[in-house]
C-alpha cells in the first residue's frame, strides 16, 4: 500500500469513476475507494444514458477523454435521437444500456488504468479542514492522500422511504454514509436535503408486451465516443403505454400513504421527474401521462417503467402497475423508493469544484447539488483534473460557460445553486447553438490539453478532426456558389447540409460528420457571436466589485426600490446585481458613479493625510 | 454633490386659467419656503399649501404648491409643483424670482432626465415624454399607453420562448407532438408586435441637433463627416449651403436627426433664410453652434430658444486655431473632437429611436415563426430571445433573460 496518494477518490458512483480516471491520465497515483466494489458504475434509477443536453454533455465528457461515452456505446441496446425534427442544435443523442454490462465494462476501465480500488467505507477526513491530510475508513485505518474527491451520490446520510417503511441506505441495497456526513457537518460545511426517487422494476415474462407500442432503435452508425469503434451490435426494443383514469384514482386514494404528502422527507425532489404521485396532484385535469416501458439489459428479465416513479406502499404499486395496459398480470421484482439525502449547498463550492473552506478538497456529482448520471460524470471529470492539478502543485482550472455545458453546469451550481436537484436543460445555455453534440471534440480540444488529460491516441484522434475542420473551412471561403461564397451560401435560412454538399464539387469525398459539423458552425456563426459579445460585455460587470458598499441604503444614486432590493440579497459583484429582479440598467449606472464618488473622495481623504 | 435645483412651465404657453411650475432638485423645499413666506419645514413630504409668492415686498400671485418628497416625485428627487395664474407677465415673474433665488432654468426633457437617472421612468416613458419636451405642450400625451404596449409584448415574448423552450425540452415526454399551439402563440405574439409598432410611431419625436454658426465655418463639412454623408454642396465660398440639410446618424445604438443649417449671421444670406434657421430650433435638443476658431459666440435669440448648446472652435486644423477653454476643438479635416462631440450628442435623452427598435423586435418575431415552420426551433429560441433582450433594454430591464425553469416547467409534465 502506498504512503501517500496523490488523489483519494471516494465514491464509485458515475462521478467517482471519471475522478479517479482524468486523475489517472494525468500520471497521478490514485486510489477510488468504494463501499460495493460490485456497484460500481451502476446505473441506480434508469438504464438509459443520454438525451437532450446530457447527451452531449455525454460527448464532451468523451472529448476529454472520459470513459461513459465508450462504455455507453459498447452496451447499447437501443438509439434514439431526441429533438431530431426541431433543429441540430438541439438534437439529443440518448441510449438504453444494458445496466450490469455498463457497470462491468466501466469497472474493467478502472482496472485497466491502473487505479487502485479498495471497497470499504469512508467515514471522515483527516487532519484540517483548511488542508486535509487522506480520509479514515471503517475497516482499514487511514489512506493518507494529497487530495480528496467526495463523490458520495446519494449517500451522505441517505434515508429509503416507500410508503410507511423507511430505512437507512444510498440506494436499496446499500449502506448510507452516516459518518461521513457527521463528519462534514462537524467541520461546519452548509448540508442541505434533497430527495428524488425510482420507480419498480417489473418481471417481463409478466407482461403482455402485444398490448404496447413498440418504439424501435433507430438505424444509425451513431456513437458518443468520436472513437467510433466501441458498437456492439446488440439491439432490443422499447414500449411505451399509458397511465388511465383508473390508475390515477387508485394513486389518488392511495396518496394519504405517501411519505412526501405526509411531510416523512422534507429535502426537495426535482419538479422536472416528479413521482407519479406528484403529477397526478399537480395535474389532476389529466388522465393519461406517457410512460416508456424500457428493458434493463440484454434478454434481460426486467422492464423498467420511465415515468412512474413512486414511493407508495407495496400494495398501492401494484395496484397502480396492474392498471397499465398489458400490465394486468404484471409482477413486481423491485419495488419503488424515494430517497433523501444530502449535498453540499452551493456557497460551499468554487467554480473549480474545489471546496471554497479547503486547499485540497473537491466535490463531484450528485452531492453538489444535480442529479443524473451525464452531470456526476461530467462533474467528476473536471473535479478529478483538478484534483490532479493541486496534486501537483498546479492552480486547479475552471471552465467558460461558453463553450461547453459542463461550464454551464458548473457555473449554474456555484454562482446561483438551485432549489431542487439541477438537471441539466438546454436552454440553461445561452450560447446552446454552439454547443451541439456534433463539435464537442473541437469545442474541448483546448480544455483537454490544457489538463493534461488526453491520451496519446485521443490527442491525435482529435488533432485530426480539428485540422479536417479547418481544411473544410478553407474550403468554404474558396467555393462560390451561385454567385456567392459557400461560406454565406450555406448560412441562408432553410439551406440543408445535405443541399450544400450537393451544390460543392470541392466538398466530394471528406468525411460527412465532420462536414456537417462545420456547416453548422458557419450556419450559426452570425447568433454565435453575437452571443460573445453579449457576454464579454457582460463580463465586464463581473469583474466590479461591490463588496465595498457596506450599505446599500446610503447610496444615493440610485432609487430606493433598487436600494432595498440590493440591500437584502448583497451581490458580490455588479452582475450579481444585474441579475436581481428589479435592477435596472440606470441603477447599475448609479452604482458605477456611487464606487466612482466613493474612490475619489477617499483617494482625496488619504492624500490629505499624507 | 446633489445636483442644481432646476425650474420650468410644465403647462402650454400663452394665457390660461392656470399655469404650473415644476421646480426640482434637493433644497426646493427651503427655496419655496423662502419665497412665499412659509414656515420654515411646511413643505416637508407629501403636502399642498396656499401661500404668496412675492418679490422685494410685492406680492406677484397666490399659488398652490404641492410637494413630493424624495423618491416618490416624478423626478425621484425632492421636488414641487407651483400652481399660478396662468398670466404669462406673472409666470415669467416667479420664474425669474427662482432663478434668483438659486435655481436654474431647466434644460429641455431636463426633468425626464433626472427621472430616469434616478430610476423613475424607463427609456419608454423617457421617449413617450420626448413628444412633450420642446415646449411640454399637454400631460395628456403621456398616458402610458406605448409602456403598456411594451410591457404586454415582452410578456407575451416570454411567454412564447417558455412554450418553444419547454417544447425542445420536454415534446418527448409530452403528449401532443405537434407545433400547433406554438403557432398560435406566436400568431398572437404577431399582433401584440404589431400594436407597440403603431404605437412607438406615433410617439416618436427623433430627436434634433442643430449645427449653426456663421456662414462657411465649416458647418456642411462637419455635418457631411458625421452623417458619412457628401451630398450638401460644401465650398470655400461663404453662402454656398442654401438649404438645411437632415440626416440621421447612429451613436451608442441611438438614432439621432442631425440637421445642418445655412449661416446666421447675414453674411450672404437673406433674412428669410436666416429667419427660417431659427425658427428649426423648436424642437431641438442641442445646438453645435461652430466658428471658426470659436470667434464668433451665438447671438441671442439662439440664447434663448435653444436647449443644450455645445460650442466649437472650428476648423481647428487652420493655423489660426486658439485655445479657448469653453469651445471644443473640432477639425473634420483631422478628425480632432469628433469622438468627444459624438459623446455629448449621444446624451440627448429620448434620442434612441423605438420605432426602429420596435421594427426590429416585429422583424425578429417574424423571423422566428419561420423558423418555427421550417421546424428550426432552435434558431425560433435564439430569435426570440433577442427579441426578448430589446423589449427589456427599452422597458430599462437589463438584459437578463434567464428563463425561469419554474415557468418553462409549468403545465410540463414529464417523466425521466
Ligand atoms: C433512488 C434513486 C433515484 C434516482 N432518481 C433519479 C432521477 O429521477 N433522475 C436522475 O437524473 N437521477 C436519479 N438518480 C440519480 C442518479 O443515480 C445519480 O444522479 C447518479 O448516479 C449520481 O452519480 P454520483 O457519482 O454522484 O453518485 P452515485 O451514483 O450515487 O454513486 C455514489 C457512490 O459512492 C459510494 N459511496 C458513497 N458514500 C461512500 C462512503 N462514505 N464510502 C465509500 N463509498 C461511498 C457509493 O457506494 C456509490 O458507489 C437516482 C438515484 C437513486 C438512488
Amino acid at each position: 500500500m502506498k504512503e501517500e496518494w496523490d488523489v483519494i477518490v471516494v465514491g464509485g458512483g458515475h462521478a467517482g469513476i471519471e475522478a479517479a480516471l482524468a486523475a489517472r491520465r494525468m500520471g497521478c497515483s490514485v486510489v477510488l475507494i468504494s463501499a460495493k466494489i460490485g456497484r460500481i458504475g451502476e446505473l441506480s434509477c434508469n438504464p438509459a444514458i443520454g438525451g437532450i443536453a446530457k447527451g452531449t454533455i455525454v460527448r464532451e465528457i468523451d472529448a476529454l477523454d472520459g470513459s461513459m461515452a465508450r462504455s455507453a456505446d459498447s452496451t447499447t441496446l437501443h438509439f434514439r435521437m431526441l429533438n431530431r425534427k426541431k433543429g441540430p442544435a438541439v438534437w439529443g443523442p440518448r441510449v438504453q444500456s444494458d445496466a450490469k454490462e455498463y457497470a462491468r465494462t466501466q469497472q474493467r476501465h478502472l482496472r485497466n488504468s491502473g487505479v487502485t480500488i479498495i471497497e470499504d467505507e469512508v467515514t471522515g477526513l483527516d487532519g484540517l479542514t483548511e488542508k486535509v491530510s487522506g480520509v479514515r475508513c471503517r475497516k482499514s485505518s487511514s489512506i493518507k492522500g494529497k487530495t480528496v474527491v467526495i463523490a458520495a451520490g446519494t449517500f451522505l446520510k441517505g434515508r429509503l422511504f416507500r410508503g410507511d417503511e423507511h430505512w437507512k441506505g444510498g440506494r436499496i441495497g446499500d449502506i448510507s454514509a452516516d459518518s461521513l456526513e457527521d463528519d462534514i457537518v462537524r467541520r461546519l460545511f452548509h448540508v442541505e436535503r434533497f430527495k428524488t426517487g425510482t420507480p419498480s422494476r417489473i418481471l417481463q415474462n409478466t407482461v403482455n408486451t402485444e398490448q404496447l407500442e413498440v418504439q424501435k432503435s433507430e438505424k444509425t452508425s451513431f456513437t458518443f465516443s468520436y472513437d467510433k469503434s466501441m458498437n456492439n451490435g446488440l439491439e432490443e426494443v422499447c414500449y411505451v403505454t399509458y397511465t388511465n383514469r383508473n390508475t390515477m384514482e387508485i394513486a389518488k386514494d392511495n396518496l394519504h400513504l405517501s411519505p412526501l404528502m405526509v411531510g416523512r422527507i422534507e429535502g426537495t425532489g426535482p419538479r422536472y421527474c416528479p413521482s407519479y404521485e406528484d403529477k397526478v396532484v399537480k395535474f389532476p385535469e389529466r388522465m393519461r401521462h406517457k410512460i416508456y416501458v424500457e428493458p434493463m439489459g440484454y434478454k434481460s428479465r426486467y422492464f423498467y417503467l420511465n415515468g412512474l416513479s413512486s414511493s407508495l406502499p407495496r400494495e398501492a404499486q401494484e395496484k397502480i402497475v396492474r392498471s397499465l395496459d398489458g400490465f394486468s398480470e404484471a409482477e413486481i421484482a423491485d419495488y419503488g423508493y424515494a430517497v433523501e439525502y444530502s449535498y453540499f449547498h452551493y456557497t460551499e463550492i468554487d467554480d473549480t469544484l474545489r471546496l471554497r473552506k479547503t486547499e485540497n478538497v473537491f466535490a463531484a456529482g450528485q452531492i453538489c447539488g444535480t442529479s443524473g448520471y451525464e452531470e456526476a460524470a461530467g462533474l467528476g471529470l473536471i473535479a478529478g483534473a483538478n484534483a490532479g492539478r493541486v496534486a501537483k502543485c498546479l492552480e486547479p482550472l475552471s471552465l467558460s460557460r461558453m463553450e461547453s455545458y459542463i461550464g454551464v453546469m458548473i457555473d449554474d451550481i456555484v454562482s446561483k445553486g438551485a432549489d431542487e436537484p439541477y438537471r441539466m436543460f438546454s436552454s440553461r445555455a445561452e450560447n446552446r447553438l454552439h454547443l451541439r453534440q456534433d463539435n464537442a471534440d473541437r469545442r474541448l480540444h483546448n480544455t483537454g490539453e490544457l489538463f493534461g488529460i488526453l491520451s496519446e491516441d485521443k490527442s491525435e484522434l482529435l488533432n485530426g478532426n480539428l485540422r479536417e475542420a479547418g481544411r473544410i473551412k478553407v474550403l468554404l471561403e474558396k467555393e462560390i456558389v451561385d454567385g456567392i461564397r459557400l461560406s454565406k451560401w450555406c448560412r441562408r435560412p432553410g439551406t440543408s447540409v445535405e443541399e450544400v454538399v450537393s451544390a460543392a464539387n470541392s466538398l466530394a469525398g471528406i468525411d460527412e460528420e465532420v462536414l456537417k459539423s462545420v456547416l453548422l458552425d458557419e450556419k450559426y456563426s452570425g447568433y454565435i457571436e453575437r452571443n460573445l459579445r453579449r457576454y464579454e460585455s457582460r463580463r465586464d460587470l463581473e469583474k466590479i466589485s461591490l463588496k465595498e458598499i457596506s450599505s446599500y441604503m446610503e447610496v444615493e444614486e440610485i432609487c430606493w426600490e433598487a436600494r432595498e432590493a440590493l440591500e437584502k440579497s448583497r451581490p458580490e459583484t455588479l452582475a450579481g446585481a444585474e441579475r436581481i429582479p428589479g435592477i435596472r440598467p440606470t441603477d447599475l449606472q448609479g452604482l458605477l458613479i456611487y464606487l466612482d464618488r466613493r474612490r475619489s473622495t477617499w483617494n482625496n481623504a488619504r492624500a490629505g493625510e499624507i | 454633490m446633489s445636483p442644481e435645483i432646476i425650474c420650468a412651465v410644465a403647462t402650454p404657453e400663452g394665457t390660461s386659467a392656470l399655469s404650473v411650475i415644476r421646480v426640482s432638485g434637493k433644497g426646493s423645499y427651503e427655496l419655496l419656503e423662502s419665497i412665499m413666506s412659509l414656515d420654515k419645514n411646511r413643505l416637508k413630504g407629501m403636502r399642498r399649501k396656499v401661500g404668496r409668492i412675492s418679490d422685494e415686498g410685492q406680492i406677484v400671485d397666490e399659488v398652490v404648491v404641492v410637494s413630493w418628497p424624495e423618491g416618490k416625485s416624478f423626478t425621484g428627487e425632492e421636488m414641487a409643483e407651483i400652481i399660478c395664474h396662468g398670466i404669462p407677465r406673472s409666470i415669467r415673474t416667479i420664474i425669474e424670482i427662482l432663478i434668483k433665488h438659486g435655481a436654474r432654468r431647466a434644460d429641455p426633457g431636463e426633468f425626464a432626465r433626472r427621472a430616469f437617472v434616478n430610476g423613475r421612468l424607463n427609456a419608454v416613458q423617457v421617449i413617450a415624454l420626448a413628444a412633450l419636451w420642446d415646449t411640454e405642450k399637454s400631460r395628456s400625451v403621456f398616458t402610458g399607453k406605448i409602456e403598456e404596449s411594451c410591457t404586454i409584448l415582452l410578456n407575451e415574448i416570454e411567454k412564447a420562448r417558455e412554450a418553444v423552450e419547454g417544447n425542445i425540452e420536454f415534446s418527448e415526454t409530452h403528449l401532443d407532438e405537434d407545433n400547433k399551439s406554438i403557432r398560435s402563440v406566436l400568431r398572437d405574439l404577431i399582433e401584440y408586435a404589431k400594436d407597440f409598432k403603431r404605437e412607438a410611431d406615433s410617439h416618436e419625436n427623433s430627436s434634433r441637433v442643430l449645427i449653426m454658426g456663421p456662414t462657411n465655418s465649416g458647418k456642411s463639412t462637419l455635418f457631411n463627416v458625421l452623417t458619412g454623408k457628401n451630398g450638401a454642396l460644401v465650398s470655400d465660398e461663404p453662402g454656398t449651403t442654401r438649404d438645411g440639410s437632415t440626416g440621421f446618424i447612429e451613436i451608442s445604438g441611438r438614432t439621432i436627426q442631425l440637421c445642418d443649417s445655412a449661416g446666421t449671421d447675414g453674411i450672404g444670406l437673406d433674412r428669410t433664410a436666416s429667419e427660417a434657421v431659427i425658427n428649426e430650433l423648436d424642437g431641438t435638443e442641442i445646438v453645435i453652434w461652430m466658428s471658426e476658431g470659436g470667434m464668433t459666440p451665438p447671438d441671442d435669440e439662439v440664447i434663448k430658444r435653444a436647449g443644450e448648446i455645445v460650442l466649437i472652435a472650428a476648423k481647428s486644423d487652420l493655423k489660426n486655431r486658439i485655445e479657448v477653454e469653453r469651445f471644443l476643438n473640432v477639425s473634420s479635416v483631422t478628425g480632432e473632437g469628433l469622438e468627444e462631440l459624438k459623446k455629448i450628442i449621444s446624451r440627448v435623452p429620448g434620442s434612441m429611436s423605438l420605432s426602429g427598435v420596435a421594427a426590429r423586435i416585429e422583424e425578429s418575431i417574424h423571423k422566428s415563426d419561420g423558423f418555427i415552420s421550417s421546424r428550426e426551433y432552435d434558431l425560433a429560441a435564439e430569435i426570440l430571445g433577442e427579441a426578448e433582450i430589446e423589449a427589456r433594454r427599452i422597458m430599462g430591464k437589463g438584459e437578463n433573460i434567464e428563463l425561469s425553469i419554474e415557468r418553462a416547467l409549468a403545465g410540463m409534465c414529464v417523466g425521466k
